[in-house]
């Protein structure tokens, strides 16, 4: 079969220095055309995760206007296209990826999140010489990234993997007690995942690391996914109230439930929650039933002076009610591409192993400061260094941001990590 | 006449099924030297899954009656199966592929066993049990079983299921090509699959399923063995089944509890009604028109799933038989009307010689 791939394969093998010669030629002209840049993300725009997949690719469009009107990269606009991939997973990922690829000549995909894909969007990547940003938040990125890292160079993950979620935690609430602003009645923490990957693998993280950190776990108990009937788990937690309950299910409305029903019978527990405190409908259904509640994300957009900008023209741009926390993931990692694609003299194209590695040799090299925080690639695992459990200098790790619902009334506030802090813990109310 | 008639359309559908078959296996083999995308060819792949699934699917319910929702929970289990064995012991994923079915076919006797003395909706209200244990038993499974790396990997997977465990192999020999290389491995699993298929439902035993299908009380009093009709039926699919399973986790190198999901259970049931439900072909058309309906409006955002819906909808009201079962009325119906001009015209013809 003689097809593009082949050709190509063919045309390198034939004679590399006349190859080069014609590629430099075909660059130039397409930057004085001003060819566009065919950029692919593939979102979940259908299913449960539709109403992520939408603020993904509203970063992702911003970033672009925002590119474009700064004059593309070397000239050339960005263009870019969207395929669903519904309920994710492995097959239909990759499959919407590949789609990217072979419609659009993608030289770049940049996803925001897909669940139960185990990491082959790493794999297509490879597969089509591309590069590959993502936020799956997944340990099992730097795993994969381990056992070949020749093979699967163009893929980065932008945020640190949910592993830190763990240590980080746990850091925090020794922080907070060793710090005198809490007194843990006891070193036990509960800890309450729901059946699915996300919270599980979180859980897990937090139940493997508490005993380094002093603590003990007295409850680990997992809820159907979704729920909201907390009746026996809470009884359970009265029974044995520990100094804070860790609940990683992260569905928005069961977790305001979640405190709707701790309220009727409170105990002297810290509640950590996952997630779904970051989203309007946590507060909306709470009320005032919510404040207190502490979250962390390891990738968000910070509320500071730098991100003042960015926030204003997505809610400008997207309605009052519209997540830029989740959309500035897309937009963070399409800025930061576009930037190492400007640096490297061409984005290159599918199957231009030479160009695109030439990109990914800058996305490993430059430190990024966007609206989330720092990126800088762990070259062990290709994802972003967590700030501060993995590393202590802020300018070269993101921030394990730490916030609390304080006022339903308004914005959560950012508590830690102290450099980054834009208010104090306060105690919940609920704890005598 | 009648009894001489009888043959002669049977071997007629023989033929016919005959002619189908080489022209499919005709463009199964000139595909990938027409298609250029990867895209493309992998979508194939995944329709030819479908379409194993639902052939067997179909073996069960379609041409036995019994109404199993239990066959993503086999098709999972083959493939857990397959990467569990790969996983833990090292093996080679062509090895592990046939212990794979086997271990498929044992969970699905054990399933058949525990439906034995039921029927109907209650056959379905059990395996779908069945089916949503098994996903909860996988996602809720979160013992440390072994440490891969800085993972804890639970025996089962867990809520991620188990990944880098293996391939087919076709990367290391085909390169850039591996997608052909798995895209014929694939093609060659659903061509057997629809040959043993056809086998079954053609013999003796076929015709068992078929008659327990139809009058069970009946089929019974005249010396069908339910008991080991079930068994075998159920064992059958779930090989095929259980084989597909292992092929898709090594072709996609990873599997997890998504697949036991509903959406994909309805998914393949609608394959089977749209084709036709108890027809040979009914899976495979079904597989190419909702998977071609599928990609053609992959533009229409929103209305995508609202169209497949409607399809299936329409389907159901105006084709129940689904498109096989209409195409055969329609052949039947041509069959009768060239058969009345037939003998019209030699009426006419004898009239004509009389006059």
């Amino acid at each position: 079969m003689l097809n593009r791939r082949a050709m190509l394969h063919g045309f390198v093998g034939a004679g590399a220095a006349g190859g080069a010669l014609l590629a430099d030629m075909n660059r130039t002209a397409k930057a004085q055309e001003g060819e566009p840049v065919h950029v692919g993300s593939a979102l979940p725009m259908s299913g449960f995760a539709a109403a992520d997949g939408i603020e993904f690719k509203n970063g992702l469009e911003l970033a672009a206007a925002e590119i474009n009107a700064a004059g593309g990269i070397l000239g050339r606009p960005i263009e870019l296209h969207i395929e669903d991939t519904k309920d994710q997973g492995a097959d239909l990922v990759s499959q919407a990826m590949q789609r990217l690829v072979d419609r659009y000549n993608t030289p770049a995909i940049i996803n925001g999140y897909n669940l139960g894909t185990n990491m082959i969007e790493m794999d297509v990547a490879a597969d089509n010489d591309i590069i590959m940003m993502h936020y799956n938040t997944l340990i099992s990125h730097n795993e994969k990234f381990k056992t070949d890292p020749e093979r699967y160079y163009g893929s980065f993950q932008g945020d640190p993997p949910e592993f830190w979620y763990g240590p980080g935690c746990l850091n925090f609430l020794k922080t907070l007690s060793e710090g005198g602003k809490w007194t843990a009645p006891n070193k036990k923490i509960a800890i309450i995942p729901s059946a699915n990957e996300y919270s599980i693998v979180i859980a897990n993280a937090i139940r493997d690391k508490a005993a380094e950190y002093g603590f003990e776990v007295s409850l680990f108990e997992t809820v159907p996914f979704p729920t909201n009937q907390w009746g026996p788990t809470l009884a359970k937690l009265r029974q044995d109230p520990p100094a804070a309950i860790i609940v990683t299910h992260f569905l928005p409305q069961d977790l305001a439930q979640f405190m709707v029903q701790f309220l009727t019978q409170p105990i002297n527990s810290l509640v950590y929650m996952q997630y779904g405190p970051s989203l309007p409908a946590f507060r909306e259904i709470g009320g005032a039933s919510i404040n207190g509640v502490i979250y962390s994300t390891v990738i968000g957009c910070l509320p500071d002076e730098f991100s003042k900008a960015y926030r204003e023209s997505y809610r400008a741009k997207f309605g009052p009610n519209s997540a830029y926390i989740t959309g500035s993931q897309t937009y963070d990692g399409l800025w930061m591409w576009a930037i190492a694609a400007a640096i490297a003299g061409d984005p290159g194209e599918p199957f231009d192993k030479e160009q695109v590695g030439k990109v990914a040799a800058v996305m490993r090299r430059n430190v990024y400061r966007g609206v989330n925080g720092t990126y800088r690639a762990d070259p062990a695992g290709q994802s972003a260094y967590c700030y501060p459990t993995q590393v202590a200098d802020p300018s070269l790790g993101m921030p394990h941001q730490f916030l609390q619902h304080q006022d339903h009334t308004t914005d959560p506030k950012l508590i830690a990590p102290a450099l980054y802090a834009t208010d104090a813990f306060l105690l919940p109310p609920w704890i005598k | 006449m009648t009894t001489s008639l009888r043959p002669m359309s049977v071997s007629g559908s023989a033929r016919l099924d005959l002619l189908v078959s080489l022209a499919l296996v005709g463009a199964a083999v000139a595909l990938p030297f027409m298609v250029d995308s990867r895209y493309v060819l992998g979508q194939v792949v995944l329709a030819l899954f479908y379409a194993t699934i639902a052939s067997q699917w179909n073996l069960l319910f379609g041409f036995s009656g019994i109404f199993s929702l239990a066959q993503m929970a086999i098709f999972a289990f083959g493939g857990y199966a397959t990467a569990m064995i790969c996983f833990y012991f090292g093996w080679n994923v062509w090895a592990a592929l046939f212990p794979g079915a086997l271990a498929a076919v044992v969970f699905s006797l054990i399933v058949g066993l525990a439906c034995l003395r039921l029927t109907g909706v209650y056959v379905a209200l059990l395996t779908l049990a069945i089916a949503q244990t098994m996903y909860l038993l996988i996602v809720t499974d979160t013992e440390c079983f072994v440490m891969v790396g800085s993972i804890c990997r639970q025996l089962t997977g867990g809520a991620v299921g188990f990944a880098r465990f293996g391939d087919l192999g076709t990367r290391e020999f085909l390169k850039g090509q591996w997608l052909v290389g798995n895209y014929a491995i694939v093609a060659t699993l659903f061509a057997v699959t629809m040959i043993a298929t056809y086998i079954i439902v053609k013999s003796p035993i076929g015709l068992a399923f078929k008659a327990l299908k139809d009058n069970p009380g009946y089929a019974v009093a005249r010396g069908v063995n339910r008991f080991q009709a079930q068994l075998l039926v159920f064992g059958i699919s779930a090989f095929f089944t259980g084989l597909a399973g292992g092929f898709y986790a090594a072709h996609f190198q990873a599997i997890g509890p998504g697949i036991l999901s509903m959406s994909q259970l309805m998914f393949i049931i609608a394959i089977a009604v749209v084709g036709g439900v108890g027809t040979f072909w009914g899976p495979l058309v079904g597989t190419i028109v909702l998977v071609a309906a599928d990609e053609l409006m992959r533009e229409a955002g929103e209305f995508r799933t609202l169209g497949l819906g409607l399809i299936i909808a329409l389907s159901i009201v105006l084709m129940p038989k689904g498109l096989v079962g209409r195409l055969g009325d329609l052949v039947r119906w041509l069959r009768r009307r060239s058969g009345a001009a037939g003998r019209s015209k030699l009426r006419e013809s004898t009239a004509t010689a009389g006059e």
